[in-house]
């Protein structure tokens, strides 16, 4: 191509309020929105608008304007409806939605303790409602395997997080490490991948947390064995509630995140009475405790795994604020 | 006049500082637009028309903080998009007045009302509500029938909480200079602090290609509309600057006085042109070629602006630059009279 033709499709491409697609002289093609130039390269945003790209004019072999003008659009909507105007009872948000609370997902109530640290708010009646990253918030507690389709519908949130303990799938975990869920898989093997961009960001903003998958099952695994049977590569943590959760996040449309903290490392098997979902823990505890002086060891122990988890939880939360808090609007 | 003595102040020792240290260029406001999503579609606007990703973007706290730090304006004024669908401009106003800047929240006010708890009145922060003229003008322009009312019941409720309100008003060709007189009584009457009015500029993006003022007839406009300009009237403006629009004093345009940032980086060289962005403050301002705006460079698209983001900062120059201008100021902020 000419360095005229070349130059002429730069300007085009910079006043084009659209996706271009750029050939490079190697073969690949690279989608975005061209935000400006320079006398040797181009400035693009990618179509997620998350990422930025530099491209040398000398590896531009052609661009085509292959998305739509949002220009000419407009040009258009206002050419059909000249002189009428849009009814008083259209919404105040127009055609974008309240961009809504950022709603915190845990199971139990122990959980959500954590959770109303994080948001400096207290609970009342199994719901906490505060602020994070200077957005408005809302945390509940969903119960051992809940699902939250009913929250997220009533709520319409930004943005949803599945926040609570896990059991570690893999040795390297210890209670307290927290796992950023990449993806969440149900016992068929059906899975679900997180919003990469949030991912990214949340990674960014918690550099000491795992990244991987979540196995969701619908009964507790508690004991080495049954840990063993769902650990495979890549898995990290097991938990009741993320899949449900991100089930219907992804069905609504709502961005998500999976936050864990590690109790029970794969090694260790939980008490028995943990596999039921009870308004309180402390009479099966203080009954399995007298069972034996093994058993009391056993309950000590978990209670500091316990702490440790609440606490890495609490704090994993303040340091994602930042992102949770400039979750995007909605269309 | 209605800038606040606080302002003049601060603006003031700002300008003299710059003068002092013998600066050839500096901003007077910093123009952020935190957002480009906008739940309006204004037919003279060409600020919104991006592909959906880029709509859904917001610039972080940090990241307004940090281009109010990096430029060091005295006043920013917030613009989009509408700036009350960012979901945390609460925040990035509390913390640009904790800066100490003093803020001009823009808004067409849809929101304002329900917005209003995140917000804290302060002196320095001040909603500046778009309103484009009379009920039956100011629908038109944005739209959406219903708007003026909306505006004005959220700016009772505004006021009433204890905030500073001002307006802005673009006008178009066909505005009616004696509605505009009849508007100005309106606001005065609802108790907003000032207003601020401009021509509209003509954005090769936007939709009404056929309704932006030309020179010679923003001049006939606005004569006509401020001649005898009543003493009530407050102008949160430079009253040179409203003289410029009358007619009265021809100044050129300081393209950098009220320099832009937004989700592409700090725009060359303007507010209403984009003929790119620079990554830096400090590289817009040294690396831009200036000679290339303005009136005299005989740029087409600057021929017919006179837009207050281009003007007003040289109108508050030449106050500086002459003593005649600074008492003409004085005089008119004194007696009202234009």
């Amino acid at each position: 191509m000419s360095d005229a033709r070349l130059a002429e499709l730069v300007d085009r491409a910079f006043d084009y309020r659209g996706y271009v697609t750029v050939r490079r002289t190697d073969g690949s093609e690279l989608v975005g929105f061209v935000y400006d130039r320079g006398a040797s390269h181009i400035e693009l945003f990618d179509e997620s608008a998350t990422k930025r790209f530099r491209v040398d004019l000398t590896e531009v072999a052609d661009i085509a304007f292959t998305g739509e003008d949002a220009a000419r659009k407009s040009q258009q909507i206002w050419e059909r409806r000249k002189g009428t105007l849009e009814p008083r009872d259209t919404p105040a948000w127009g055609d974008w939605q309240d961009a809504g609370p950022v709603l915190v997902v845990a199971g139990l109530e122990i959980e959500l303790r954590s959770v109303a640290r994080a948001l400096g708010a207290a609970r009342r009646a199994g719901r906490v409602q505060g602020r994070i990253g200077g957005a408005d918030a809302v945390a509940i507690a969903v119960g051992l395997g809940g699902g939250a389709r009913r929250a997220l519908i009533d709520e319409r949130p930004r943005l949803v997080v599945t926040c609570g303990f896990s059991g570690a799938l893999d040795d390297a975990l210890a209670p307290g490490d927290l796992v950023l869920g990449t993806s969440v898989r149900d016992e068929t093997g059906e899975e679900i991948a997180a919003p990469a961009a949030l991912v990214r960001a949340a990674q960014e903003a918690l550099p000491g947390a795992r990244q991987g998958q979540l196995l969701c099952t619908t009964s507790v695994a508690g004991s080495e064995q049954e840990k063993r049977a769902f650990a495979r590569p890549g898995a990290l943590a097991i938990d009741m509630e993320s899949y449900p959760l991100a089930r219907a996040a992804a069905d609504l449309g709502i961005p998500w995140l999976a936050l864990r903290a590690i109790v029970d490392p794969v090694s260790a098997s939980l008490p028995p009475f943990t596999r039921e979902e009870r308004p309180g823990y402390l009479w099966p505890a203080v009954r399995y405790a007298l069972s034996g002086p093994r058993a009391s060891l056993d309950l000590v122990r978990l209670a500091g795994w316990a702490r440790k988890a609440g606490g890495a939880l609490e704090a994993g939360l303040r340091s994602l604020a930042p992102v949770l808090g400039a979750a995007e609007a909605r269309p | 006049m209605s800038i606040p003595v606080a302002q003049m102040v601060a603006v003031t020792r700002y300008v003299l500082k710059q003068r002092l240290a013998r600066r050839e260029r500096y901003p007077l406001v910093l123009m952020l637009e935190p957002l480009f999503r906008c739940n309006l579609s204004c037919t003279g606007c060409g600020k919104i028309q991006y592909p959906l990703a880029l709509l859904k973007k917001n610039l972080s706290v940090e990241e307004c903080v940090r281009a109010s730090d990096e430029c060091g304006a005295p006043v920013v004024s917030i613009a989009g998009g509408e700036p009350l669908m960012h979901p945390q401009i609460a925040d990035i106003a509390r913390e640009l007045v904790a800066g100490k800047r003093f803020v001009y929240l823009c808004t067409n006010a849809l929101l304002l009302e329900r917005k209003l708890d995140a917000f804290q009145p302060s002196p320095y922060l001040s909603f500046s509500v778009h309103m484009d003229g009379p009920r039956t003008e100011h629908d038109l322009a944005v739209s959406r029938e219903g708007v003026y009312d909306v505006a004005v019941s959220a700016i009772r409720a505004a006021l009433k909480r204890g905030f500073r309100v001002t307006t802005n008003t673009t006008l178009f060709e066909g505005s009616d200079p004696q509605r505009m007189r009849a508007f100005f009584d309106e606001m005065m009457a609802l108790g907003v602090e000032g207003m601020m009015i401009s021509p509209g500029y003509s954005y090769e993006k936007a939709p009404d290609q056929e309704h932006f003022l030309r020179r010679e007839r923003s001049h006939r406009l606005f004569s006509r509309m401020l001649e005898d300009a009543k003493k009530g009237w407050r102008f949160n403006q430079s009253p040179l600057f409203l003289q410029f629009l009358m007619g009265k004093r021809d100044f050129e345009c300081t393209p950098w006085g009220n320099p832009t940032y937004n989700l592409f980086g700090w725009q060359r060289p303007c507010y209403l042109l984009q003929d790119g962005y620079a990554k830096t403050f400090r590289e817009l301002m040294e690396e831009t070629d200036w000679s290339r705006y303005g009136r005299k460079s005989g740029n087409p698209r600057c021929q017919d602006c006179m837009v207050h983001c281009g003007f007003e900062p040289s109108a508050v120059r030449a106050a500086f630059d002459s003593p005649r201008a600074m008492g003409a100021t004085v005089l008119a902020m004194a007696t009202g009279r234009l």
